[in-house]
């Protein structure tokens, strides 16, 4: 299959704007220039993309929220890439840049955005020296900055870096950084399409997500319909990560089945040593764990959560039957609890408590009641969270309580009072 | 105002203004949400989670817009995926707000929960402990037991300064920002914020000297934990050991309402002592908030060096005697001098004292007029009578629509309150426009700004309608206008020139006689205005009556004491040596000095009577927006000193052989005498003065999480007495008198006020020392140069052979032409001192 | 009628070779019960540092009002209690006291203890309020005397763990 996304590994040096406009670079940008704002979103509406930082919000539709007619509007990229596991944007902005420079430009366009901000995930500094001179040479081929290809349009682009926070992926806290305030999400509403960046309307969207659209422009929302599932079009990258033999970033389409990516040839190959399979972080440390029995869903926005699951941002972890749950789910809170940004009470404190908690369970201190309280603890900080990672926080201790009990089992002492069994369904 | 939105709380069916919050919405019909983090006065932030309920909102068919209704007829309700936070969504038509269902409950329990999990178990100790919000909500939410090891808790550092005012307990904080964003919405004074993330989140302060704040305290009522506590009242009691008493600011022109709080303390040998000032509810005058300064000074009332016994001079020293033996000697000796008597008082004084004392001259010395403030420094009085903002006027009614005008004034260095209350005007809408000489805090935003050259406020004021044609707008279409004046650079009689200009103003543009409309005088003390209602004033009689017989006034007086024309003088709460005003005791025969402390005019007096401060007994002030309010007791007297008006009242009763009988309570002064006398005060007296109405936010009693701890108005809200023009049109603008403005050539010098100036009351507050404004000469750099000054060096200031050290700054924002001084006490004499170099620095 | 009437003689006699009942107070003093709840004392640690922190919950606890606690603020040089504050000034009216023991009740730290002690006697009401000199228990040998001068940083705590503080 040839890449739509991770183009640089058809096409070498694909991150030099010459090699990329000889391969049909910035062409989507030219045709757009052309079209009407609103005639854009259609086609992206029409093509069913979905965002690809996880949640999976129909792109097109979130474009148009932003107000008709507003006079000052930001586009910003969300490439706080800080999910365990996850490595898909470093990879394109790192070697082919141009595609998400033109997708972002695409979208500032629809959306009537005079400058595109790409916040940066402030561990990748290095990935962002190719991207910054991609920039420069769109800037300099006019490609972006004053009267774009004598359109009329302009638009900026600014590389800005975070301070390495996971919070920051948020796209509130990812904006209150941006303005330089403490990276900490706000209370929606206001949602960023009306008072974003500046108090002014803003467009979110995730590296791949923009990455997705020129080829979308170029060949059509029926072609791209034609990759993946009818409620999930199109193509995805899934970090591959853990127990398997080839690891590394894969574009498939979606709709694939986990198996599949773990076990196929041109995947994962398989777990190393011959071990068996124990368990899938499905979305680095934020999606409930997968086991064996679920990897026959397909990898689609909708597939897991047949099994309880999410695709989110479709990094996944495998493990084998080495690795001992309750010390898996002890790092995933461990990095839960870092990197909290300590705004609402019960995810500031929730995962403070379940880390004492697992710790205790870890260093054989821990009774039955102790995991008893760790699940109470997490369905507690259920519903009651100012964002998302608060929610994150609990699936690796729920699903991992409910498909492994006999690891917690094995590490604590039974107490009468209430006993695991109970516990674990 | 706005619209208003009914919805359905807990089966309760309510109406509120549209944008009110469900937390806040609920509140007005006493259904309780706790929180944390939300406060009625700040945005909403959602962060303690605590305010969890359901909420469901009528669902509309798209296409139509009908109502959907359940098979049973009943409207059909989307309850939405998980609970919302009370606080941060706000009501919508139909809504349905549940907050009494068991996941509400639940969902409050676990969330308590959790912040226990970090919050130290030290509620003994803790300053908070007895009136703290987690307290009481952990009674009514938490769990019996614990599910957390004790073991795992979170330690952090227990007292960590934030400057010399304020202590955080980094362990108690439960990180609801409330402090923080205090200080950024409504102090404006972003100086502590928070650091690090998660559980380490934490306060830090980042200015020099730390949480630099003239308001700072108020984040100590509004913490909801211990985190924060003042260094004054760290560890002074527990809360529910202290008695409180409801009391004035003694300090500025806008009447702060507080509540000082009491107790018996070992130390003092059992005497009932100060141990904190906390503000005390009033949404027409101060809100819930009031500056570090009306906080903080209040240890002069129980110096040790207070006036504890009358003294008498006896072979040319002051010995203590008896009331009776002083009360006499000032009756016989005022009652033999007759015309050539005269007296002053100050503008510190109450309502009752300053009555009392314009009778004993007009009345109990036959007429005598010879009365007057002793530090004049602001005239007007009598424009605000006729113009003065309305009755019924709150300064936080302003907003888009209006306008305000403030001129030669720093209202945040004078009296904060009001800088507090018109700088949220102009948030809320409300056209600002600024003029001064120099630049303020106002400036920033203020609509309009223009620094004037010295002198030309008159001018400036009297040509607002033709300045610009924005400001002209501004002024003349507001649907309300309210102007403040001041002094600052001007002299007493081109105050009164402003005063009057501005008048007219008011006039032409029919800003005049109804709510949120008139002048409003900054004055320089808490009861200048009350100096001019109870006619402390040679030319008037009580309730602005022109006397046909004026007599002398202050400056007169001082000639006349130097002279010999004057030849005893009766002083009330004023140093007028102190300040310059008065060389010595020139001819003077015989001299009284009633006073708290041993001042330099005290010095000199042959008899000196040692009178109660404000926080010994009770009386009134009336504010500079002419409010009348009253003030109790809260500890015993010091010493055997007696009120003001009670020493005067008996100095009356010895004149006139018992005629006129002393008054046994300041009540029945009022309501007896100033009632009688004074037309703007005949519907009042303490009874109306106490009346009490519902302000929301609520604050006090059970629900100290929602507004703080700030007590709750119990003792009255005071009353605004009528200005002329609410009743009568005035028919004809005042008269300006022509004045001649000029400066003398070269430098002008120009006193500006600082909010901690070293005086004799700020002194006795050791833990403001650190804060008081530096006696500093501000220049322009220009001027600088010419004449070799560098910044930091070190001058002298030579005011009528007196010598003052001060240091030298350059400034950006300094008008040229023009030396700003900052730090000095008011001194005649200080704005055409001689600034002298030196070449080795005083020390002051 | 005779039976009875040496029934009784023999009563009478049998008491007469009893060893006495009546306790030559105060030369002899009768021990009391383990729980008897006499004066009050305040109670320090094995290191000489006082137990009280000035909490004042015993004059809050107190129904008869005869505890009147004033706290004020420990410093590493000169150093009570192991917490933040100590009781600068603690009186107790032996007059106003029921000795109804609910101030041990309330005490965060154990300090105040209702021991064995029960010879209260005052000449005037004034002596009647003991003095925190007249509560507080000798110091033991295993300590020194309070205030005591400590390396800064050791006591970071408000109040003091259950155990002995090192």
């Amino acid at each position: 299959m040839k890449h739509v996304l991770l183009r640089h590994r058809d096409v070498p040096d694909i991150h030099k704007l010459e090699v990329y406009r000889k391969n049909g670079g910035y062409e989507a940008w030219q045709q757009v220039l052309k079209m009407q704002p609103a005639d854009v979103i259609d086609v992206v509406k029409a093509s069913g993309l979905r965002g690809r930082g996880g949640a999976g919000f129909p792109t097109g539709i979130k474009w148009s929220f932003i107000p008709k007619g507003a006079e000052e509007v930001y586009v910003v990229i969300n490439t706080d890439e800080s999910e365990t596991g996850t490595f898909k944007d470093r990879e394109l902005l790192e070697r082919n840049p141009h595609q998400v420079i033109e997708g972002a430009l695409i979208a500032a366009y629809a959306v009537g955005a005079k400058a595109i901000y790409n916040y940066w995930r402030g561990e990748y500094m290095d990935a962002a020296h190719e991207c910054q001179a991609a920039v420069k040479e769109a800037y300099e081929a006019g490609l972006i900055g004053e009267n774009i290809l004598e359109s009329g349009f302009s638009c900026d682009f600014y590389n800005h870096f975070g301070a390495g926070a996971y919070i920051c992926g948020e796209e509130t806290a990812l904006l209150n950084s941006l303005m330089g305030y403490l990276g900490q999400p706000w209370s929606k509403p206001p949602f960023p399409a009306i008072e974003g960046l500046y108090a002014k309307p803003t467009v979110v969207n995730n590296t791949e997500t923009m990455a997705n659209i020129p080829p979308i422009i170029v060949n059509g929302a029926d072609w791209y319909r034609q990759i993946g599932t009818e409620r999930s079009p199109g193509p995805k990258i899934a970090c591959l990560s853990g127990h398997v033999n080839k690891p590394g970033n894969y574009e498939v389409p979606l709709g694939i089945t986990y198996r599949e990516l773990i076990f196929g040839e041109a995947y994962g190959g398989g777990i190393p040593g011959g071990k068996a399979f124990k368990a899938l972080l499905p979305s680095g440390g934020s999606g409930p764990i997968m086991i064996d029995e679920h990897l026959d869903v397909p990898m689609t926005f909708e597939g897991p959560e047949t099994v309880g699951s999410v695709m989110g941002s479709a990094s996944l972890i495998v493990m084998d039957e080495t690795v001992n749950m309750v010390w898996a789910t002890t790092k995933a809170i461990h990095f839960f609890h870092h990197e909290s940004c300590g705004k609402c009470t019960p995810c500031r404190e929730g995962t403070y408590w379940m880390e004492q908690l697992l710790h205790r369970i870890m260093e054989g201190h821990g009774t039955e009641r102790d995991v008893r309280v760790l699940e109470n603890v997490a369905e507690n900080i259920g519903g009651k969270t100012l964002c998302a990672l608060g929610e994150f926080a609990r699936n690796p201790v729920l699903s991992s309580i409910k498909h492994f009990p006999e690891d917690y089992r094995a590490l604590v002492q039974p107490s009468a009072e209430i006993p695991l069994a109970v516990a674990a369904d | 105002m706005s619209d208003l939105v009914s919805i359905n709380v807990d089966g309760v069916d309510i109406e509120v203004p549209a944008g009110t919050t469900v937390v806040d919405a609920a509140m007005r019909a006493d259904i309780q949400i706790p929180v944390f983090c939300h406060h009625p006065k700040l945005e909403p932030v959602g962060m303690c989670r605590m305010c969890l309920v359901r909420i469901g909102m009528p669902v509309r068919d798209r296409a139509t817009g009908e109502l959907l209704k359940e098979p049973d007829g009943s409207v059909q309700y989307n309850w939405g995926r998980t609970l919302q936070t009370g606080c941060t969504v706000r009501v919508a038509p139909g809504m349905h707000v549940v907050t009494n269902s068991a996941e509400a409950k639940d969902a409050r329990d676990d969330i308590i929960e959790f912040l226990l999990t970090s919050h130290p178990l030290d509620c003994p100790i803790c300053d908070k402990g007895g009136e703290c919000p987690l307290q009481n909500l952990t009674m009514a939410h938490g769990g019996g037991t614990s599910r957390f090891n004790f073991n795992d808790k979170l330690t952090n550092d227990k007292s960590v300064p934030l400057g010399e005012l304020i202590y955080l307990d980094r362990e108690r904080c439960i990180q609801c920002a409330r402090c923080t964003r205090f200080q950024s919405e409504i102090a404006d004074d972003p100086v502590i914020a928070f650091h690090n993330r998660g559980r380490h989140l934490e306060i830090v302060t980042m200015s020099d000297p730390g949480f630099d704040s003239y308001w700072s305290g108020n984040t100590t009522d509004i913490c909801p934990v211990g985190a924060l506590t003042t260094a004054d009242f760290r560890f002074g009691a527990r809360p529910w050991e202290l008695t409180p008493a409801a009391t004035l600011s003694p300090h500025d022109a806008a009447g702060e309402n507080i509540t000082v709080s009491t107790r018996r303390e070992a130390k003092s040998g059992g005497r009932v002592v100060v141990k904190r000032i906390m503000p005390r509810q009033n949404e027409w005058v101060n809100e819930i908030w009031i500056s570090d300064r009306t906080r903080f000074v209040h240890h002069f009332a129980e110096a040790a060096d207070r006036l504890k016994m009358p003294l008498v001079r006896k072979n040319g020293q002051l010995t203590p005697t008896t009331w009776d033996e002083a009360l006499t000697l000032v009756a016989e000796k005022l009652a033999a001098t007759g015309e050539q008597a005269a007296g002053l008082a100050g503008d510190r004084l109450s309502n009752e004292d300053l009555f009392m004392f314009q009778k004993l001259f007009r009345k109990a010395l036959n007429k005598n007029n010879n009365i007057d403030l002793a530090n004049k420094r602001l005239a007007g009085g009598d424009v605000t009578a006729d113009v003065g903002i309305a009755s019924g006027s709150n300064l936080g009614d302003l907003g888009k629509g209006d306008t305000i005008v403030v001129i030669a004034t720093d209202l945040h260095e004078e009296v904060p309150i009001w800088w507090l209350r018109v700088k949220q005007a102009s948030e809320r809408g409300a056209r600002l426009i600024v003029l001064n000489v120099r630049e303020t805090r106002l400036d920033k935003h203020a609509s309009f700004v223009m620094h004037y050259a010295p002198g030309q406020a008159i001018a400036v004021a009297g040509n607002l309608l033709e300045h610009d044609e924005e400001v002209a707008t501004a002024v003349r279409d507001a649907d309300n206008l309210v102007i403040f004046y001041g002094y600052e650079g001007l002299s007493y009689d081109e105050t009164d020139a402003l005063a009057r200009t501005l008048g007219n103003l008011l006039l032409e543009t029919e800003h005049v006689g109804r709510p949120n409309n008139g002048l409003i005088a900054v004055w320089p003390r808490n009861n200048t205005q009350g100096v001019w209602d109870m006619a402390v004033h040679p030319g008037l009689t009580p309730g602005y009556r022109a006397d046909r017989n004026p007599g002398l006034d202050a400056n007169a007086i001082y000639a006349g004491a130097e002279s010999g024309d004057i030849t005893a003088l009766y002083i009330v709460g004023a140093d007028p040596v102190g300040d310059g005003l008065m060389p010595g005791r020139g001819a003077l025969d015989f001299m009284v000095v009633q006073e708290l402390f041993l001042t330099e005019t005290a010095q000199l007096a042959d008899v000196v009577l040692p009178a109660q401060s404000w926080l010994e007994r009770d009386g009134t002030f009336t504010n500079g927006e002419r409010r009348v309010q009253r003030y109790n007791p809260a500890i015993q007297k010091v010493g055997d000193s007696r009120p003001d008006w009670q020493i005067l009242a008996q100095v009356i009763e010895k004149i006139t052989e018992g005629s006129e009988k002393t008054p046994f309570a300041a009540s029945l002064v009022f309501s007896k005498e100033i009632a009688k006398s004074v037309r703007a005060y005949k519907d009042m007296d303490y009874r109306t003065l106490g009346q009490v109405v519902e302000q929301f936010p609520k604050v006090g009693g059970d629900d100290l999480y929602y507004g703080g701890t700030s007590y709750a108005n119990e003792a009255g809200i005071g009353q605004q007495w009528s200005a002329s023009a609410e009743s009568k049109k005035p028919k004809k603008p005042f008269d300006v008198p022509e004045l001649d403005v000029t400066r003398p050539a070269g430098l002008v010098l120009l006193r500006v006020a600082a909010l901690y100036t070293p005086g004799t009351l700020n002194q006795y507050s050791e833990l403001l020392h650190a804060r008081m404004a530096k006696p500093t000469v501000m220049l322009h750099y220009a001027d600088a140069d010419q004449l070799g000054i560098a910044d930091g060096m070190s001058l002298v200031l030579r005011v009528n052979g007196t010598e003052l050290p001060a240091t030298a700054s350059i400034q950006d924002g300094v008008p040229s032409g023009v030396a700003l001084l900052r730090g000095f006490a008011w001194r005649k004499g200080l704005e055409s001192a001689e600034i002298v170099k030196v070449q080795t620095p005083i020390t002051a | 009628m005779i039976l009875e009437i040496l029934k009784g003689l023999g009563t009478t006699a049998k008491h007469l070779v009893r060893p006495p009942v009546t306790i030559q107070y105060p030369e002899v003093k009768r021990p009391v019960r383990y729980r008897f709840k006499g004066r009050h004392e305040l109670k320090r640690y094995d290191n000489g540092l006082e137990k009280c922190i000035g909490c004042a919950l015993c004059a809050a606890a107190c129904p008869a009002d005869a505890i009147f606690v004033e706290a004020s603020e420990n410093t590493d040089a000169q150093r009570y209690s192991p917490g933040e504050r100590y009781a600068s000034t603690y009186e107790i009216n032996m007059l106003r006291c029921i000795f109804c023991g609910y101030c041990e009740d309330a005490c965060p730290t154990e300090a105040i203890v209702l021991e064995h002690d029960y010879e209260l006697s005052f000449v005037d009401r004034a002596s009647a309020i003991y003095t925190k000199e007249m509560l507080i228990v000798p110091v033991p040998d295993s300590g020194t005397s309070t205030p005591q001068q400590v390396e800064a940083g050791s006591f970071d705590r408000a109040i003091p763990d259950m155990e002995d503080p090192k």
